[in-house]
């Protein structure tokens, strides 16, 4: 199961789209950076099926409400980050 | 196999590499390497190294100056080799390309400055290939 890391935003970047693309269920999806704006966008509503997991402290750095996200994500810390790491191999990192 | 064993999930220590695409100054990635770096060793995993590649090789480059209300990553990397005993690489490439020369790169190019930072080796990409061999993750921070 992959874990895919996606660190850019889905308003400014192709990152999150071109991920969302190779997802194959089982794998899941941790925002980091600008990447937490995706919180805020309609691609993750589609992804029902995916764990999706949002690093606290980018989140926290950029003011959103982590209460309006979507019930399927979870708001980790960096010690959980570094488990996810553990959980999931390979894990991608989309930036571009 | 249940992702949580009650509340906390056992964690067997694992031998981690990272790759670091992007300068300090130019995005939070190497911010978030440095991070995740930290929470890698506080979880009790090992590095087995850390590769700086492309944009990267800044994060070795001695002589820059950021301003003092901005993060030194550049120190914090060194501390963190020298607590940890890191094995941090630099591709000899990309940072001679860049202007990040060792004293013996500087000499041989006769260039007047060497500024790579204490802590940090200069070496071929073949360093990125045997941490990928020998590491059972590799994490990317780019961008």
């Amino acid at each position: 199961m992959t874990l895919h890391i996606v660190s850019k935003s889905p308003f400014s970047c192709q990152a999150l789209h071109d991920c969302l693309q190779s997802l194959v269920e089982g794998d899941a999806l941790l925002l980091i950076e600008d990447g937490v704006y995706a919180l805020q966008h309609q691609a993750l509503q589609s992804l029902q099926e995916t764990r999706i997991y949002c690093l606290t402290a980018d989140s926290e750095a950029r003011g959103l409400q982590t209460s309006s996200a979507p019930d399927s994500v979870e708001i980790i810390d960096d010690t959980r980050w570094v488990q996810l790491c553990t959980e999931h191999n390979p894990i991608v990192s989309w930036f571009r | 196999m249940p992702r949580y064993a009650g509340h906390f999930t056992i964690c067997t220590p694992m031998k981690f590499s990272l790759a670091i695409y992007s300068a300090p100054h130019a995005s939070q990635s190497a911010a978030s390497a440095l991070r995740f770096a930290k929470a890698l060793l506080a979880g009790g995993h090992e590095i087995y190294r850390i590769f700086f590649y492309c944009d990267g090789v800044q994060n070795s480059n001695m002589i820059a100056a950021p301003p003092q209300d901005e993060a030194d990553l550049i120190s914090e990397w060194q501390a963190l080799q020298q607590k940890h005993n890191l094995d941090l690489v630099v591709c000899i490439a990309a940072a001679q390309r860049r202007g990040v020369l060792s004293q013996r790169e500087a000499h041989r190019l006769e260039k007047p400055v060497a500024n790579l930072a204490e802590g940090f080796d200069l070496a071929g990409l073949g360093q990125l290939t045997d941490a990928v061999a020998n590491s059972e993750r590799l994490i990317t921070f780019g961008g």
